[in-house]
């Protein structure tokens, strides 16, 4: 268990004061992954630098499984940054090193082992990641996801209880972004391993984060299990986010209600009901038809989810009355 | 120049012009390598002390920088006479070869430093955090991550004082340093011996190409891609 106690951290900008963080506090639970998402200059970058103190806060805690680390002194800290990861945006790796050599320089700074001990640990990461037979390469030969595979690597290399990704895939291509973003889930599925990210990407809160903690102004503002935020995004940041990458609604509902004269439904599957055919089940029941205004059929993680708008056209039963019938069938409905 | 007589080339006494050259490879190699001793250091320590650095020291940096600024701004060859004493009491004389790389060192200790400093600047800071992340300590982040990811930076720093250095081994001959510069003055300027500011000039060229040229290729090679 990680928790963040009320951090908050302030920097002195042209004679003003700017709250970077303002009285965060974070629970993240072993073996989940936690995303951090904001707009850039909301504090993320500030928050995971927090988590490992490269960053000071002014005030609050930090506490890695049980342990308070701001209490730490420099050497103490330096020992247990040892066993937290971090993989940087812009990769960070040593240019002067190959890849095996950069693999092996937490292992060289952690000491206690012998040069074959190393070497053996570095073909075991170097095979985890996919990039054994780049072994000999240097940083610049290698692509923006190659680089990124050996920064994950190294960050693996001292066993660590924790990983912290500062928007590990903001500088790659799609297609890169989907293959790392998958190693790091398999990372935690083989591993168990605690997994933090900051990312101003939505897509990468859907696809790989557990829970979320929505940051403006260096405020949490929203935090949750993905699947309800998604769902059901209360803060207007967060509305406003899920629309960007096209996965919220909350603007189109607004449309449709002022053109559309019926009463309008919102749908909401998630799990095994978006598999099944339950509109067309409860509109033979009960006389519905309707008029589909917008829907999306997507995946938060693993758990398939579906949203579906729609004007009500005729029903055999009170509008109101629709939300139990649709509950009987794990589908919330909401009249809108 | 044009009515130079060539001939005058024949006569040369090529022995003083052979132990002139030894003098100026002499000092040049003796007072480098401890220009790089001391200025390697002084570099990091300028580095790692600026303000909003490693180990910010602002005050220290404050009179480091201002030391390294002076020594920069005094010309090499009031730097040579200023220093006599303190070379006299260093190295036992004031004067000859041994007495000039005194205050060769001391003239190119600050400038390599400073060049030093400007090189480390260039490392990317992400690297230095990736390395703090790590739990790296100040000795693993300057020996394992600054010195070895600068290193053409630094190579071309020393190229450049070498080069420095052998303009400023022209001027021991003020306190006797002899070398080729010192020739050059001697006998092709005070003498108007014309030939030997010839081979002179031409040997001095040589070197510095040569340095330079060798420098290039050491960056080069060092190099990460």
């Amino acid at each position: 268990m990680i928790e963040v106690q009320s951090i908050s951290k302030h920097y002195q900008h042209g004679g003003k004061t700017i709250a970077a963080l303002d009285n965060v506090s974070l629970q993240i639970a072993s073996g989940e992954i936690y995303g951090i998402i904001g707009r850039s200059g909301a504090g993320k970058s500030t928050l995971i630098r927090c988590l490992n103190l490269l960053e000071r806060p002014d005030s609050g805690h930090v506490s890695l499984h049980g342990d308070d680390i701001t209490r730490l002194d420099e050497r103490a800290l330096q020992q247990r940054r040892q066993r937290i990861g971090m993989v940087f945006q812009h990769f960070n790796l040593l240019r002067s090193r190959t890849v095996a050599a950069n693999v092996r320089f937490p292992l060289e700074l952690a000491g206690g082992q012998s040069p074959a001990q190393m070497d053996a640990r570095v073909d075991e990461l170097l095979a985890l990641v996919g990039l054994k037979d780049h072994k000999h390469k240097r940083p610049s030969q290698l692509s923006g996801g190659q680089k990124q595979r050996v920064g994950i690597a190294r960050a693996l290399a001292n066993h660590p209880d924790l990983l912290l990704c500062d928007e590990a895939t903001s500088a790659l291509d799609p297609e890169t972004t989907d293959a790392i973003l998958a190693l790091l889930a398999d990372i935690n599925r083989q591993l168990g391993l605690t997994i933090v990210l900051i990312t101003h990407d939505m897509r990468v809160i859907r696809q790989l984060c557990d829970s979320v903690a929505v940051l403006d102004h260096g405020r949490v503002v929203e935090q949750g299990e993905v699947l309800d935020v998604f769902l059901a995004p209360q803060h207007a940041v967060t509305q406003s986010l899920l629309a960007e990458t096209g996965m919220g609604q909350g603007a189109l509902q607004g449309i449709w209600r002022q053109r559309v004269a019926t009463p309008v439904i919102k749908l909401t599957f998630v799990g095994e009901p978006t598999l099944q055919p339950v509109l067309d089940k409860v509109g033979r029941e009960v006389g519905l038809r309707v008029n589909l205004l917008s829907g999306t059929l997507s995946e938060i993680k693993d758990t398939p989810f579906g949203q579906l708008l729609a004007g009500v056209v005729a029903s055999d039963v009170d509008v109101s009355a629709l939300p139990a019938i649709f509950a009987r069938e794990g589908v919330r409905c909401e009249v809108l | 120049m044009l009515d130079f007589d060539w001939n005058l080339l024949l006569e040369i006494d090529w022995v003083e012009i052979g132990e002139a050259t030894l003098d100026t490879l002499t000092m040049l190699g003796v007072s480098m390598l401890f220009t790089v001793l001391a200025g390697l250091p002084l570099g990091v320590l300028l580095f790692i002390s600026a303000p909003g650095q490693l180990r910010a020291r602002p005050r220290l940096y404050a009179v480091l920088s201002f030391l390294v600024n002076v020594l920069r701004s005094l010309p090499f060859v009031i730097l040579l006479i200023v220093l006599m004493p303190f070379t006299l009491l260093l190295v036992g004389t004031s004067i000859g070869v041994a007495g000039a790389i005194v205050p060769l060192v001391v003239g190119a200790v600050p400038f390599f430093a400073r060049l030093v400093e400007n090189v480390l600047r260039e490392v990317d800071r992400g690297v230095i955090e990736a390395s703090q992340s790590m739990g790296a300590r100040l000795p693993h982040i300057v020996f394992k991550v600054l010195l070895p990811e600068s290193l053409p930076g630094l190579v071309g720093a020393a190229t450049v004082t070498a080069v420095a250095l052998v303009g400023y081994t022209a001027m021991s001959g003020v306190i006797g340093g002899g070398g080729l510069g010192d020739l050059a003055i001697r006998y092709g300027y005070q003498r108007f011996q014309t030939e030997i500011m010839i081979v002179t000039v031409v040997l001095l060229l040589a070197l510095v190409q040569g340095l330079q040229s060798a420098g290039d290729s050491l960056v080069r090679r060092c190099r990460f891609d």
